[in-house]
């Protein structure tokens, strides 16, 4: 019996693709009149604007290690081992931030729950291959494992499973310890995500642990708050009372400088994260604006108007040995070391009218222009130290049609790429310790808020919600 | 007085004028013919290729789209239109036409081909597994497969008892994706549609550095084998070896094949 007339009613359905529908219009419009030829012209020019991007993902996935086949993983929620009543709590905290935080990774082409087995497995004695390693959930990979708490601690296991190798499937086996607490099971949840994504993102450490630095007027001053890397977590630091702005986290994570409004106008600011208190640090006089950390830890560079105009200056950790490293009249801020070498620094100057992005040797030679029109401020080199990013508005003046956006620049071959278009101010971004994520300051939800993307733009979602929050930075590991 | 009077009272004198004519045409003509012959004056051919700012326009049937980025496995909402295509809508017989006895009779009527059983499908090319000799790759134990725009290979792994391959098939294809990603295909000479194997061989350390990056064998395009060596040079690490593997390194032999 032939199933042939049903199979043809079936497909008939077929939703026809909008684009291809409306190009082949064009096309065959275009032999039946003339007037059509611009209209042609206009869709050729069109394509060749949607393949550009296309060119561009072949760099920009090398450099940010987003990977372009994504691994198949499967994260089957945990169960628990012992009766204990906080089980239930510890466990959805466990399983909500583990799923979360492998989501994020970048890397990973997450298996729906709902395409799981109805056993999922507690200890590998469970696993039934056939049941992850074919449709529907045709994983290649399985975390998995189980969480129990005695007395007032947890303990967990984790196994990583590579599923389609049924001989020697164990990639990772891991027992964590912490306090029964919510956030001792975030801790132990975002370790194990942190492990996974070592080994599968080719030894790139995870940034579940990272944290993001920002300033918020929640508390009716601009002050300095801390958050986890997604958003959660989220407390205030600084508590004076003024105007503080830029933060920036040392690179081993101890020391916060930032710039702050006091008696004597804008000065830089140091705060100790093991000391949670603000530390001796030089004032200079003038306007000290938007410090930043070379990569070893040892220098600040900051702008300071001390000579009169502003200008980079670069000083030890400490404040001593500071020095001038540029010497023209325009206002230069914004420096940013580059972070895989330590030894150039991106910076904004406004020297030839609009502020514009340069970059210069550390000791304040070979200075050369990056941007070559528009407003471009706010530059951050990412970990690798082949990019920069910054906010640009490309056509900038009275009924331009510019919009604030994020942008991507290879530094070496200058070719750069848009990363958000959905509207409002975007700015400020700062590079995640892995080159994978951005964070960046929007105002597409109406107000100032932090978001965080992939480094290829996509997965863009918001991390704070309540009042306004700008100028975030990402530690560095 | 004479019979015939001169009314022309003066004769033209045409030979002058007429030699002056016959004089400058040959002249001009010269000229162009030797201005035409001088070396190296060759005028720009309007519409010609690489003529500077002129360029060349041919219409096209189709405008070729760039593939979704996206690739989804979803059957409704894809770009293909599907295998089979909508039956023909049935033609009404008009109302007035009443069929004539005799000549209906006999007739069958026709049953509907589908579209999909009308238009029988070219028969897939069948797959040999001929090898060609001396083109298989090395013989030493499984291998991955390898494919990057245009190349396409293998890597063996030596080392481990010679099973790492499979025993650690995450970490082999941890090095298949990290080679593909930081492979620039724009490196290597637009010119070059094929090149002979190429067979690269490289260590990889216990914590995961790739070193020791020789090339076996050369393609004899010298853009390629240095692409593929410069994409071994860009990766800082694959991560360190499997920690129940007790070698201190890994030996990775890696050939390709380009084909574009």
């Amino acid at each position: 019996m032939s199933y042939s007339h049903l199979k043809s009613s079936t497909y008939r359905t077929t939703i026809p693709f909008p684009i291809s529908t409306f190009a082949g219009e064009m096309v065959s419009n275009l032999f039946h009149s003339p007037v059509h030829i611009f209209r042609c012209a206009l869709l050729l020019g069109l394509t060749f604007f949607i393949a550009l991007p296309c060119f561009a993902q072949d760099w920009i996935r090398t450099g940010t290690g987003l990977g372009v086949e994504k691994v198949r993983l499967a994260a089957s929620d945990f169960k628990a081992t012992t009766q204990d009543p906080k089980n239930a709590d510890l466990l959805k905290a466990f399983n909500d931030t583990l799923w979360n935080d492998l989501d994020n990774a970048g890397i990973f082409d997450m298996v729906s729950k709902s395409f799981y087995p109805l056993q999922v497995p507690g200890n590998p004695s469970e696993v039934r291959f056939e049941a992850w390693n074919g449709p529907p959930p045709n994983a290649s990979m399985l975390a998995f494992g189980d969480l129990g708490v005695t007395a007032n601690n947890v303990l967990v296991h984790g196994w990583l499973y590579d599923v389609k190798n049924t001989a020697s499937p164990q990639v990772l086996g891991k027992q964590y310890t912490d306090s029964a607490t919510t956030e001792g099971a975030r801790l132990i949840a975002h370790r194990f995500a942190n492990e996974i994504i070592f080994r599968l993102g080719g030894g790139v450490a995870g940034i579940c642990e990272s944290k993001i630095y920002f300033v918020s007027d929640r508390s009716g001053h601009k002050e300095i708050w801390e958050m986890d890397y997604d958003g959660s977590n989220q407390h205030q630091l600084t508590h004076l009372g003024t105007i503080s702005l830029s933060p920036r986290i040392s690179p081993d994570g101890s020391r916060l400088a930032f710039s702050s409004l006091n008696k004597s106008g804008w000065d830089i600011m140091m705060y100790s994260t093991e000391l949670s208190r603000t530390v001796s640090f030089p004032r200079f006089g003038g306007t000290n604006l938007s410090p930043t950390w070379s990569p070893d830890g040892t220098r600040v560079a900051f702008s300071s108007s001390r000579a009169g105009e502003p200008n980079i200056f670069i000083a030890d950790a400490s404040g001593g040995n500071s020095r001038r490293l540029t010497t023209d009249r325009g206002p230069d801020v914004g420096p940013t070391f580059n972070r895989k070498t330590g030894s150039q620094i991106a910076f904004v100057s406004g020297r030839t009218g609009l502020p514009q992005i340069y970059t210069m040797e550390a000791d304040g030679t070979n200075v050369q222009r990056v941007t070559d029109q528009g407003y471009a401020v706010s530059p951050s080199w990412s970990p690798n130290g082949q990019f920069l990013s910054f906010s640009w508005f490309r056509k900038y003046g009275a009924g331009a049609p510019g919009a604030n956006d994020i942008y991507l620049m290879d530094i070496a071959s200058k070719q750069w790429v848009q990363l958000t278009h959905d509207g409002g101010r975007n700015d400020f971004p700062s590079w995640s310790p892995d080159g994978r994520h951005i964070v960046f300051q929007s105002s597409r939800s109406g107000t100032e808020q932090i978001w965080s993307m992939l480094a290829d733009g996509t997965k863009v979602q918001q991390l704070t919600f309540s009042g306004r929050n700008s100028q975030p930075n990402w530690s560095w590991k | 007085m004479e019979a015939n009077a001169e009314i022309f009272f003066e004769h033209g004198k045409l030979g002058r004028p007429l030699a002056l004519s016959v004089g400058l045409h040959v002249a001009f003509t010269g000229v162009i013919v030797l201005f035409s012959m001088l070396p190296g004056r060759r005028g720009d051919i309007w519409g010609a290729g690489g003529g500077g700012e002129a360029m060349g326009v041919s219409l096209v049937s189709t405008v070729p789209l760039p593939a979704s980025p996206i690739q989804t496995q979803n059957v409704v909402a894809n770009e293909s239109k599907g295998l089979t295509k909508s039956q023909p809508q049935e033609k009404q017989n008009e109302p007035d036409a009443i069929p004539i006895p005799d000549k209906t009779a006999k007739t069958k009527p026709k049953p509907v081909v589908s579209a999909s059983k009308a238009k029988a499908k070219p028969e897939p090319e069948p797959e040999t597994n001929e090898i060609p000799y001396g083109q298989g790759g090395p013989v030493s134990g499984p291998y991955g497969s390898f494919s990057a725009n245009g190349a396409k290979g293998g890597f063996g792994f030596q080392g481990g008892g010679g099973d790492f391959g499979s025993r650690y098939a995450w970490y082999a294809k941890v090095v298949r994706d990290k080679i593909t990603e930081n492979w620039l295909k724009y490196e290597i000479d637009p010119n070059i549609h094929k090149a002979n194997r190429v067979y690269l061989v490289f260590d990889i350390t216990r914590s995961g550095q790739p070193t020791h990056v020789q090339i076996e064998q050369s393609s004899g395009v010298p853009s390629l084998d240095n692409s593929a060596i410069r994409a071994l040079q860009r990766i800082d690490t694959f991560g360190p070896l499997p920690p129940e593997y007790s070698g201190s390194k890994v030996t990775v032999e890696f050939w390709f094949d380009l084909s574009r």
